[in-house]
């Protein structure tokens, strides 16, 4: 599958403390997967190296040397191979490579809208060098991860391999009925933001409720979610960093509409001459204070329309973001800062893609409804996934319901419909 | 031979003794003691101070003259000669911290006289006078980093001679401290990490201003390196979660230069990240003592931690944590001693401006005046339980503060506080 996002967003006012508008091309993403028998691979190329490399305006959003934008992506953003077994209503599976821990919700990526929220880096944890293995029986699946607490510098640059083992996550994850989906994770990240190890620890948590279902003509979204991250310089808390996010989706006649919710803390950190970037790493391990955000974001996306094998779904998206100090509120104002304490955004765009989406990401083998294994998966009959593909409706799946076709996860790891984001 | 030597030395020590015994002044200093370690036979660390017992007074409140303000920018860190001052300044507040501010301090309020921009900085960090007042430095964040100098003929009006500035200077430099070798002056930079390129020490000769040389450069600190303090031809060398790191570069005798430094000891005080040192040279000739500033992680203008180590270098190759000083919900920058009086001033961040009584041995003290750490067994004296906080400032102003830097001159301490500009305070003692 490749994806892209030509969008035009301008935001009032963001850090120039004035009106900006800007245009990209925003997640140009390939996506592939492959099995061989008991064997899987999932890769992810991710160029917003190319297209991103000032970052994507997007105030409030903030990591990895970013702010008020958001930054790209590594080009090796998943590099996962893998096995996978079903034995005794198990269904285990390990892999190992380049991507998500498993920790909190899926990627905004996979998302309704095209704006990443302000929690992204207290929700996920990716793009690290992680071993990672589930074990799911009947509606239960465990997770379990090691991997490298740095975040990446840039696009480009390679995890620190020496840090691998360092962090760990592990996610617990309930199916109690189809297409709901509950989840509780934690995850202990040294230093995620000096890449040489000694900067402020992450102890996280996450929970996340999910709702999937899809019928013949409509889907029906909506994932509630909180994280907290608190930072540790050595034993002691120093900051804690919470978001609570909703959001859901409904989708008719291909007509999806959206809406989102969130309020979430940031650390604030020292600029650079460019307003939009800090320093990696800081200076020292102190931060200018935590402000608080608000944003509510309401996105219309038109129904997909095809040229040959690409399809494009135009979208309009609009966020109205309040902050104020959070705790503590250091020498954080947002008149300062913006001159202003309440905020707009508006974009638009196509969500270009050829090729049938990964539904979920963050999630590997045993623990993606997508890749699960005819037993304990097909039989829990329950879980979710993103919206239901066209390849979906196929004649050799005489009897089943869409939905219980994409329950039992044995359809495939893509997808791609009316519906599909 | 061996005898008449001993004879003399014990009619010396007679009559010394007699002497004392005459004037009556049982606090006469004791006849001069000499400490040259094998490791530096060139440096002598005197006698080791008496200890010294002090009531626990109550901390004088230290008296504020006034006040010259700065609300466009947050300033950072102060140098003062004579009657003139100059604060760097900080990040971006309403404008960007590319200035250095030149205050007239004769008087009670600091008045603005002048100010430098130094063009493409987000923050002068640190300012450094020399020690004949002839020259003035400013370090600069962020890339490519830099340092201004400045001629100070007319100390009001600065004059840039040069900015030095080359690959080995990002992405900018946190500190700048300067110190002379066999009579030429060095400065010393603490250069910020980035990315995958660690923190570096650049050693830069200054013996003709307006051409530096780079004389030195080394990987240093884990993960920074925030500043040194020259003296007497050692180099204290602040390594963050590496500790303190005693160099010698010429003030041994051995051969070693600030062209070729030579490492001589090292101490992990607890808690690490070592931000900041004072080599403490007491009026009695003893230099046994170094203050550490720890400066621990913490928000900007609300709360900041980390304590003042007190290391006895008595052994330059084996330094050891003697005491501390801790302030509960705050936590120390920079120091300032007034060494005549053995009185070291500390910026405090949030906590305003503490004053220590620093004389006499500090690793003496009481079974009640100590505290082991329990992760290392470390037994320490507490400098606030031997009566040692003597003075506090700014907590008493009706404002928030967060305090970088502090000067003592002449009986008086200037602070220069992130929030509220620079302050004009009497001094402890």
């Amino acid at each position: 599958m490749v994806q892209a996002i030509p969008v035009v967003t301008r935001a009032d006012p963001t850090a120039t403390r004035s009106a900006l508008s800007e245009g990209y091309l925003s997640q140009p993403v390939v996506m592939a997967h492959a099995s061989y028998g008991a064997l899987r691979a999932v890769g992810t190329l991710d160029l917003e190296g190319l297209t991103l490399d000032r970052g994507e305006l997007s105030t409030g959003g903030y990591g990895e040397g970013y702010v008020d934008r958001r930054h790209p992506h590594a080009y090796v953003h998943e590099l996962l191979v893998g096995g996978q077994a079903a034995r005794g209503g198990f269904d285990g599976s390990i892999f190992v490579g380049r991507g998500f821990a498993p920790f909190g919700s899926d990627d905004p990526m996979m998302r309704p809208f095209e704006k990443f929220p302000v929690n992204h880096h207290l929700a996920q944890v990716l793009e690290r060098v992680v071993a990672v293995a589930a074990l799911r029986r009947g509606p239960i699946v465990g997770e379990f991860a090691t991997f490298d607490g740095d975040e990446p510098l840039m696009p480009s640059s390679s995890p620190n391999l020496r840090r691998f083992g360092d962090s760990w996550a592990a996610r617990l994850t309930a199916l109690p009925a189809t297409g709901i989906e509950v989840s509780a994770s934690i995850a202990r990240v040294a230093s995620p933001e000096v890449r040489v190890g000694q900067g402020l620890d992450q102890h996280k948590a996450s929970g996340v409720a999910r709702f999937s279902r899809e019928t013949e003509s409509s889907w029906r979204y909506a994932l509630l979610e909180y994280a907290r991250t608190v930072e540790y310089d050595k034993a002691e808390s120093i900051n804690t960093l919470s978001s609570m996010l909703g959001e859901a989706a409904y989708c008719r006649a291909g007509v999806i509409v959206a809406a989102r919710v969130e309020r979430t803390d940031r650390p604030e950190e020292e600029q650079l001459l460019d307003p939009f970037r800090t320093p990696r790493p800081a200076n020292d391990l102190s931060n200018l204070g935590v402000s608080r955000w608000t944003i509510l974001t309401g996105s219309v996306s038109a129904p997909r329309g095809h040229m040959g094998f690409v399809s494009g779904r135009p979208f309009v998206e609009v966020a109205r973001l309040a902050v104020g100090a959070g705790t503590p509120a250091g020498i954080f104002n947002p008149e300062l800062r913006y001159g202003a304490s309440h905020m707009w955004m508006l974009s638009a765009g196509v969500r270009l893609r050829a090729g049938a989406a990964h539904t979920r990401m963050g999630r590997y083998g045993s623990a993606d409804a997508d890749m699960s294994m005819h037993g304990a998966g097909a039989e829990a009959g329950a879980g979710t996934v993103s919206p239901k593909p066209e390849s979906d409706r196929m004649p050799e799946m005489p009897g089943m319901s869409r939905e219980q076709t994409h329950s039992g996860g044995m359809s495939g790891h893509s997808r791609n419909s009316r519906c599909s984001i | 031979m061996q005898h008449m030597r001993i004879l003399i030395l014990a009619v010396s020590a007679l009559a010394a003794s007699a002497v004392a015994a005459c004037t009556g002044d049982s606090s006469s200093p004791p006849p001069p003691e000499t400490l040259t370690p094998a490791s530096c036979p060139g440096i002598n660390l005197g006698a080791r101070p008496a200890p010294l017992s002090i009531s626990t007074p109550t901390p004088t409140v230290l008296h504020v003259f006034g006040n010259g303000p700065d609300t466009l920018r947050y300033t950072a860190e102060i140098a003062v000669r004579g009657t003139t001052a100059y604060t760097t300044t900080w990040n971006v507040r309403r404008v960007q911290g590319n200035k250095v501010n030149i205050w007239d301090v004769s008087g009670n309020v600091p008045l603005l006289v002048d100010s430098l921009i130094l063009s493409g900085a987000i923050t002068t960090d640190d300012v450094a006078l020399s020690d004949d007042g002839k020259l003035l430095v400013v370090a600069t964040e962020p890339a490519p980093g830099s340092i201004g100098i400045f001629d100070l003929a007319d100390p009001r009006h600065p004059v840039l001679l040069t900015r030095f500035t080359n690959d080995q200077t990002m992405p900018g430099i946190h500190t700048v401290k300067l110190g002379r070798v066999n009579g030429k002056l060095y400065g010393f930079l603490s250069v910020d990490p980035v990315g995958d390129v660690k923190a570096r020490l650049v050693i830069v000769d200054l013996s003709t201003p307006s051409a530096p040389k780079q004389v030195f450069v080394k990987i240093a600190g884990s993960p920074y390196v925030h500043d040194t303090f020259p003296r007497d031809g050692l180099l204290f060398v602040a390594l963050w979660n590496d500790g303190m790191d005693i160099w010698d570069i010429g003030g041994c005798g051995t051969g070693a230069t600030p062209e070729n430094p030579r490492q001589i000891g090292n101490v992990k005080t607890l808690g690490g990240e070592v931000h900041n040192i004072w080599w403490y040279h007491d009026p009695a000739g003893s230099k046994r003592f170094a203050f550490v500033g720890e400066e621990g992680s913490g928000s900007i203008g609300s709360s900041s931690r980390g304590d003042i180590h007190v290391v006895d270098v008595s052994d330059p190759t084996a330094p050891k944590e003697v005491a501390f000083y801790n302030v509960p919900g705050a936590g120390t920058h920079n120091f300032s001693v007034d060494e005549s009086d053995g009185v070291l001033y500390a910026a405090y961040y949030n906590g305003g401006v503490r004053a220590l009584d620093i004389r006499g041995d500090l690793a003496s003290c009481s079974a009640s005046q100590k505290k082991t750490d329990p992760a290392t067994n470390l037994s320490r004296c507490d400098l606030r339980l031997m009566g040692r906080e003597i003075g506090v400032g700014l907590t008493d102003v009706g404002r928030s503060v967060y305090v970088w830097g502090v000067q003592y001159v002449n009986g008086t301490v200037y602070a220069s506080d992130m929030l509220n500009g620079i302050w004009k305070l009497g001094a402890a003692k």
